[in-house]
C-alpha cells in the first residue's frame, strides 16, 4: 500500500512543476470514419492523434492546410470543432503470451468477455521488417496436417504461403487445420514427446468476416484444444474500414513479438481481399487519387510492406520466425484480378483451391497443377522428402492421361498402371475438415503407397484402407511411427519394418 | 467543400501577394480583394473563399490566445506579451481571456502550440495516469 501512495506522491510532483506544451487543431468537418482537422502544424505522419473527447485518430493525410486522420473507436463523439492534439506516439498494440486464447480487437481490447489483458510490452503496429543480415533462409517444416499440402507444398517457418481460392472452397478450413495441427504438436511438445521441438504460437486475423464466421472458427478451435497457443484478431464486417484496414497490422506486432523474442508464430490473415476493399474505402474518403479498380495507388505496398514483416531470423537475432497465411478469394476463378496477382507476386508460393474439385469431392480442392511453394523440400523432414519427392510428377501425368482415358478403353499397361496410381493418390489425399494427420504417419502412408502395398486395394477402399492403417500403427506399432519421429528419415532397418508392419495389415484387412 | 485546382492555386497566389517583407499586409488584402471583384475572372467567389480562409488560418498563426482563470493584473499580462512577442516576432496579436472553467493557471495558444499550465489539465493528466 504504501508503495502505491509513494507511486503516486511522486507523480503529483511531477506534475506540480510542469507546464505541458502541446500542438492542437480543431475539427472542420467530420464523416465516414474520417475526420478534417486544421492546425495540428507539427503532426508526424501515422502519429496517434487524441480529440477532445478521448476518443483516438490516427493521422494519414498531411496536407497544406488540414490533416486527414481515420478516427479509431465511436466516431459519433467526434464533432465539428471539437479540439485535436497530437500525442507523439505511434498506434500500438499490447503483445506477449498473455493474449494466447484470447479474442481482441484491432486495438488489443478483449472481446471475449475473459477480463483484462494483462500483456508484458506494446509494439507500434507498423514497424520495418527485418532486413537482409538479420534474416536467414527457411529450413524448418511447418506442419500443417494437411497431407497433400505437406507433401507436395511444403511450408516453412518464415514464409508467406498463399491460400487462394473461389468463396467456399475450403480456404479458411485450410488455415484453421493448419492451427489445429500446431496445437496438437505443442501439446506434444510440451509433455515431451517431440526431440528440440519448437512450439509455433498461431494468430488468427479475420477481416471483414461475419461475426458468425468467427465465432465458428473460435468454437471449432477451443474444441480442438487450440486456443490455449492461439489469438484471435478480429475486426468483423460491422466494424469500422480503419479498424478492418489495421486488423492485420495487429496481428503481424503480435507476431513480431513471438519472434523477437526466439519464438516462432504463425499468422492467417483471413482475407486479404477484403482488407484492400477496407483500405479502398479509407483511402477514397481521404480524397486520395484513385488507380485500377479504384484502389488506390499504394494498395501494392499495403500488402507488400505487411507481409514482408513475416521471417526467419538468424541465430543472432534470436532465430525466431513468423510464417504468414494470407488468404485471397477470387472471383469466378479469377486470379489476374488485381490484387490477387500484386499477392502472388509478394509471397513465396500458393495454394490454389479449385471449385470443380470442392464438387467432384476431392477435399481439400487444392489443384496441383497451380499450386507451388518457393521454398520447396527445404521445408519438410527428411521422411517425408524421401517419400513424397516424386508425387507431384506423377499426379500431373495422371490429370494429363485421364482427359485421354475417357475416350478409349485399350490403353497399355504402363499408362494404366500410371492411372491407378494417380487416383489412388487423389483417393489418399482427400481428408475430412479440423482433421490433421502426424507428419510420421503421413510418411508411412506415402511410402506404402510409394511401394505399391495400395495398387491391390480398389478404389473406393482406399480411404477405408488409410484409415485403418493409420489405426493399426498408432496402436500396434508405435515404435515404428516413434522412431520416424526421432530419425526424421526412413532408414533399410525402418524399412523392413514397415514392410513387414504392412505386409501383416494387409493380411487382416478386406 | 469541394476546392478545385484552379481555385486553389489563385487563391495560394493571392496569398503569396499580399506579404510586404514577410508580414500581412492589411492594404494589399484589401487593394487584391477590390481589384478581383472589379474583373471577376471565373469563380471568383469560390476564390473568395478560399483565400479568406487561407487568410484566417495565416492571421490564427501570428495570434496569442491567453486564457486565465482569473483577470490578470497589468504586470503579468505586459510581461507575458513581452516574453511571447520575443518568441514569435514584433507583429504577434494577443487577446486575454477570463475562462474559470481552467480553475487556475494558465492557458496560452500560438497558432496550433498550446502552452498549458491550467489546474484543469494537470488534473485531466493526472487522472490519465492513475
Amino acid at each position: 500500500m504504501s508503495t502505491i501512495l509513494e507511486d503516486i506522491e511522486t507523480q503529483i510532483a511531477g506534475l506540480k512543476t510542469s507546464t505541458s506544451k502541446s500542438n492542437v487543431g480543431v475539427v472542420r468537418d467530420t464523416g465516414d470514419g474520417v475526420a478534417r482537422i486544421e492546425g495540428l502544424s507539427d503532426v508526424m505522419l501515422n502519429e496517434m492523434i487524441e480529440f477532445s473527447s478521448g476518443v483516438v485518430g490516427l493521422a494519414l493525410n498531411l496536407e497544406e492546410t488540414e490533416v486527414g486522420a481515420i478516427i479509431l473507436g465511436d466516431t459519433t463523439r467526434v464533432m465539428e470543432g471539437d479540439e485535436a492534439r497530437t500525442t507523439g506516439k505511434l498506434l500500438s498494440v499490447p503483445v506477449g503470451k498473455a493474449l494466447l486464447g484470447r479474442v481482441v480487437n484491432t486495438i488489443g481490447e478483449p472481446l471475449d468477455g475473459k477480463g483484462p489483458i494483462k500483456a508484458e510490452a506494446s509494439y507500434p503496429l507498423e514497424k520495418i521488417a527485418p532486413g537482409v543480415i538479420k534474416r536467414r533462409s527457411v529450413n524448418q517444416p511447418v506442419q500443417t496436417g494437411i497431407m497433400a499440402i505437406d507433401a507436395m507444398v511444403p511450408i516453412g517457418r518464415g514464409q508467406r504461403e498463399l491460400i487462394i481460392g473461389d468463396r467456399a472452397t475450403g480456404k479458411s478450413t485450410i488455415a484453421i487445420d493448419a492451427i489445429i495441427s500446431q496445437a496438437r504438436l505443442n501439446k506434444a511438445g510440451e509433455e515431451g514427446r517431440l526431440k528440440d521441438f519448437r512450439p509455433l504460437y498461431c494468430i488468427y486475423v479475420a477481416i471483414g468476416q461475419k461475426n458468425s464466421n468467427v465465432a465458428r472458427a473460435l468454437a471449432v478451435l477451443d474444441a480442438n484444444g487450440a486456443m490455449p497457443y492461439t489469438t484471435i484478431v478480429s475486426a468483423p464486417a460491422s466494424d469500422t474500414a480503419a479498424n478492418q484496414y489495421l486488423a492485420p497490422f495487429a496481428g503481424a506486432a503480435m507476431g513480431e513479438w513471438f519472434m523477437d523474442n526466439g519464438m516462432d508464430a504463425l499468422i492467417v490473415y483471413d482475407d486479404l481481399s477484403k482488407h484492400a476493399v477496407a483500405y479502398r474505402q479509407v483511402s477514397l474518403v481521404l480524397k486520395r487519387p484513385s488507380g485500377r479498380e479504384a484502389y488506390p495507388g499504394d494498395v501494392f505496398y499495403l500488402h507488400s510492406r505487411l507481409l514482408e514483416r513475416s521471417a526467419r531470423v538468424t541465430e543472432e537475432a534470436g532465430g525466431g520466425s513468423v510464417t504468414a497465411l494470407p488468404i485471397i478469394e477470387t472471383q469466378a476463378g479469377d486470379v489476374s484480378a488485381y490484387i490477387p496477382t500484386n499477392v502472388i507476386s509478394i509471397t513465396d508460393g500458393q495454394i490454389y483451391l479449385e471449385t470443380d474439385l470442392f464438387y467432384q469431392g476431392v477435399r481439400p480442392a487444392i489443384s496441383v497443377g497451380l499450386s507451388v511453394s518457393r521454398v520447396g523440400s527445404a521445408a519438410q523432414i527428411k521422411a517425408i522428402k524421401q517419400v513424397a519427392g516424386k508425387i507431384k510428377l506423377d499426379l500431373a501425368q495422371f490429370r494429363e492421361l485421364a482427359a485421354f482415358a475417357q475416350f478409349g478403353s485399350d490403353l497399355d499397361a504402363g499408362t494404366k498402371a500410371r492411372l491407378d496410381r494417380g487416383q489412388r493418390i487423389v483417393e489418399l489425399f482427400k481428408q475430412t475438415q479440423y482433421n490433421p494427420i502426424p507428419v510420421e504417419e503421413q510418411a508411412a502412408v506415402l511410402w506404402a503407397m510409394q511401394n505399391g502395398y495400395l495398387d491391390s486395394v480398389p478404389v473406393e477402399k482406399i480411404k477405408a484402407f488409410q484409415v485403418k492403417l493409420q489405426d493399426h500403427l498408432r496402436t500396434r506399432k508405435e515404435g515404428i511411427l516413434n522412431s520416424i519421429v526421432t530419425k526424421k528419415a526412413i532408414d533399410k532397418e525402418l524399412e523392413t519394418e514397415l514392410a513387414a508392419a504392412l505386409d501383416e495389415f494387409k493380411s487382416t484387412f478386406q | 467543400m469541394k476546392v478545385n485546382k484552379e481555385v486553389r492555386q489563385l487563391s495560394r497566389q493571392l496569398l503569396r501577394a499580399s506579404f510586404t517583407d514577410g508580414q500581412l499586409d492589411g492594404g494589399r488584402v484589401t487593394s487584391l480583394v477590390k481589384s478581383l471583384i472589379e474583373k471577376k475572372p471565373r469563380n471568383y467567389i469560390g476564390v473568395l473563399d478560399a483565400y479568406k480562409r487561407l487568410l484566417r488560418l495565416e492571421v490564427e498563426k501570428r495570434s496569442a490566445t491567453i486564457e486565465s482563470a482569473t483577470e490578470l493584473n497589468a504586470e503579468a499580462s505586459a510581461k507575458i506579451v513581452d516574453n511571447l512577442k520575443r518568441k514569435y516576432g514584433p507583429d504577434l496579436a494577443t487577446e486575454f481571456v477570463v475562462n474559470p472553467a481552467l480553475l487556475g493557471g494558465m492557458r496560452i495558444r500560438v497558432g496550433s502550440d498550446v502552452w498549458d499550465s491550467s489546474v484543469r489539465n494537470r488534473l485531466q493528466r493526472l487522472q490519465e495516469q492513475l
